[in-house]
């Protein structure tokens, strides 16, 4: 299977062969490739070079933190590609956003009020947990069409506060 | 004299002093939450005794139910550590009225370093100097505020009474600005606390947060034990410490070192505290506050000084004399601390709980962690995110920066985000090897995408490598997965009703 990973303007091509090689930029080369302990971190051995890194999905890609820096890569294949070339690459922001609660916590303040129009970064909640104030943004500009929650509730991780339309 | 020792407190502090206690042939009793049962410091004391709830207040804070706890499983003294009931008159008071020793300064002494006001005229009347300004006045009003700013001098700072964070903060550079600004800061306060009480503070150039430890003992011994270099800090927490400061030379340690021990003789302090001062870059430095307790970065100072200094805590609490003078001492070396944090450093540094999955911690020379966790253990939200303090230790600063870098890279946390990445990066900058930082270094001048490391070049092909072979792997294993459901109903019916919950 070909593929091509982007990281930011740099992409490569990279091929995975059945027997386990990978063919990068033109390169073939031996790949022992496996998962720690059944966790999301990963260790590599390229042609003897040993390297670990830990990797999650995201929504965007596929998030590699690999000796302590974080590197988005959009990883396609050529199908893929081929597909969001003739969309043009549009990407449309649209549909509700759901903030959810990132960690357990106290809900100390909430900013705004339903119906109430928000711009990219306004602050939209603040939850205390670990005896720290933590600060809750928007991800993108939008009114607040729902509330869900209010000052004092105790919320679970995960939970729906809001609703950003 | 007491034998056995009460540990009022939790984590890796907690942990900490049990092992002084055993290095000292004494007893140990840990106090625990709901939510601590099976925490390190419960499994490794020689009693552990049921405090309460899992919040602070029904648990760790109830200093009532640990004086009872003490009382009735004989424990002679009570070590607070930091956080929680250390910095409490009342709570000291209470145990030494229970007639059990309080490993820690005595009452008045708290008190006095614990009031702003109070501790700022406390040690002007010692000769010591602070950062001018009215704090602890009181709430002034504008005229009054106008009237006083010229003796403050220019550029200052208009800071919030109840503040935090930078709100209600603002920055002075003549009297011509101060009204607009005072009403701008007054309006940020109150809508960000609920009170519009602003006081003024010189504001102080690349300053630089150095502190010295001290040690007094029963018989009015004071000594210091050289100071550690704090700036490094976010919002007021502070990340990374090192001993000695990049900044000092002899000259200004002795000097400083003897204005620390003056404010602590001016409180007739006892037992181990620390003298926070600012530094200017003209080397000028103000008295900030003492903090009356063991401090988290205290591990530093132990490194360099070859001073244990919790098991100083507890002989000093025995009435004993200090084993050392101020000649007996010197600095040998030069330490880090990182604090690990369960923060991600590329999210802002939201707190992250969860079970941690694996905990492979760094060792080797020259490698030290005090931490309360395992792997299986659970970082909650009742409690700091503090998982672990790595300390380092190196003959010059270069070595120990080194070092550090070799164990932050060794250390391997799962199931929860951490700073590492963080401390990597600081490891990394120019500037923290230059060790050209200030306070404002952090939050103002550092951010987690330079990188200064220079042989990371290849790096983005590895993670390129990585992120395909693991989309690989899914798109092979989802191919073999799709099929018809073992649901009664369609995928495509049961996805839309869970979604729907989920509003």
């Amino acid at each position: 299977m070909k593929y091509i990973a982007t990281i930011g303007d740099k992409s490569f091509e990279i091929e995975i062969l059945s027997n386990g090689e990978i063919i990068l930029n033109g390169e073939q080369l031996t790949a022992d490739f496996q998962s720690v302990a059944d966790q999301p971190i990963y260790s590599l051995l390229l042609d003897g070079q040993s390297y670990e890194a830990s990797i999650h999905p995201t929504d965007s890609g596929i998030q590699v933190l690999l000796r302590g820096q974080l590197i988005d890569v959009r990883v396609e294949d050529e199908r893929q590609r081929r597909l969001r070339e003739s969309s043009g690459g549009q990407v449309i922001q649209s549909g509700d956003i759901h903030l959810k609660a990132p960690m357990p916590g106290l809900v100390v303040t909430i900013p705004v009020e339903e119906g109430q129009d928000v711009a990219s970064g306004d602050n939209l909640i603040i939850l205390e947990s670990m005896k720290m104030q933590n600060e809750l943004k928007a991800p993108r500009a939008g009114v607040i069409s729902r509330l869900r929650v209010k000052t004092g509730d105790n919320v679970e991780q995960n939970q729906v506060l809001l609703i950003l339309s | 004299m007491f034998n056995k020792v009460l540990i009022a407190n939790r984590g890796e502090i907690a942990v900490r002093i049990i092992r002084a206690c055993r290095e000292l042939g004494m007893e140990t009793a840990a106090v625990y939450s709901e939510a601590d049962r099976s925490a390190l410091h419960v499994r490794q004391a020689d009693e552990a005794y049921l405090l309460g709830p899992a919040p602070s207040r029904d648990s760790y804070l109830r200093g009532d139910v640990i004086i009872d706890i003490a009382k009735r499983c004989g424990a002679g003294a009570i070590h607070p550590g930091y956080g929680f009931l250390a910095e409490r008159d009342d709570f000291a008071q209470s145990v030494e009225e229970a007639g059990l020793v309080f490993i820690g300064p005595r009452p008045s002494a708290i008190a006095a370093m614990g009031d702003k006001g109070v501790a700022r005229t406390t040690v002007t009347n010692a000769g010591v100097a602070v950062v001018p300004g009215t704090e602890g006045e009181g709430s002034l009003t504008d005229e009054e505020l106008l009237q006083i700013a010229p003796k403050i001098g220019f550029p200052l700072l208009i800071k919030a009474t109840a503040g935090g964070g930078g709100k209600g903060m603002r920055e002075v550079q003549s009297i011509d600005q101060m009204p607009g600004l005072l009403q701008a800061a007054r309006r940020e306060a109150e809508s960000a606390f609920g009170d519009g009480n602003v006081y003024l503070e010189k504001l102080i150039l690349n300053a630089r947060h150095i502190e010295f430890q001290i040690l007094a003992d029963s018989h009015g011994n004071v000594i210091h034990l050289g100071e550690r270099e704090c700036s490094l800090q976010r919002r007021h927490q502070k990340l990374l410490e090192e001993a000695p400061s990049p900044f000092m030379n002899e000259e200004l340690r002795v000097k400083m070192g003897e204005v620390a021990c003056t404010a602590a003789r001016s409180v007739e302090y006892l037992n181990a505290g620390t003298i926070e001062f600012l530094v200017d870059r003209d080397q000028n430095f103000y008295f900030l506050e003492m903090n009356t307790r063991l401090q988290v970065e205290h591990p530093i100072t132990e490194m360099v000084t070859g001073i244990d200094i919790v098991k100083e805590q507890i002989r000093i609490a025995r009435g004993r004399k200090l084993r050392y003078t101020q000649d007996d001492l010197s600095i040998n070396g030069w330490a880090l601390e990182c604090r690990v944090n369960a923060e991600d450093p590329y999210n802002n540094f939201l707190p992250s709980t969860g079970v941690l999955s694996s905990v492979i911690a760094p060792s080797g020379p020259g490698v030290r962690v005090d931490t309360g966790v395992y792997a299986g253990f659970e970082i909650s939200p009742y409690y700091d995110s503090l998982i672990s303090k790595l300390i380092c230790w190196g003959e010059t600063r270069g070595e120990v920066i080194l070092r550090m870098r070799r164990a932050l890279e060794e250390y391997r946390i799962l199931g929860v985000k951490t700073n590492i990445p963080f401390h990597q990066t600081i490891m990394d900058s120019h500037r923290f090897i230059a060790g050209s930082f200030d306070t404002r270094f952090v939050e103002e001048r550092f951010s987690m995408e330079d990188n200064d490391a220079e042989e990371k070049e290849d790096l983005p092909m590895i993670a390129a490598v990585l992120a395909t072979l693991v989309s690989h792997r899914e798109s092979q294993l989802s191919s073999q997965i799709i099929q018809r459901g073992d649901r009664d109903t369609s995928n495509w019916k049961w996805v839309s009703r869970w979604e729907r919950m989920h509003r």
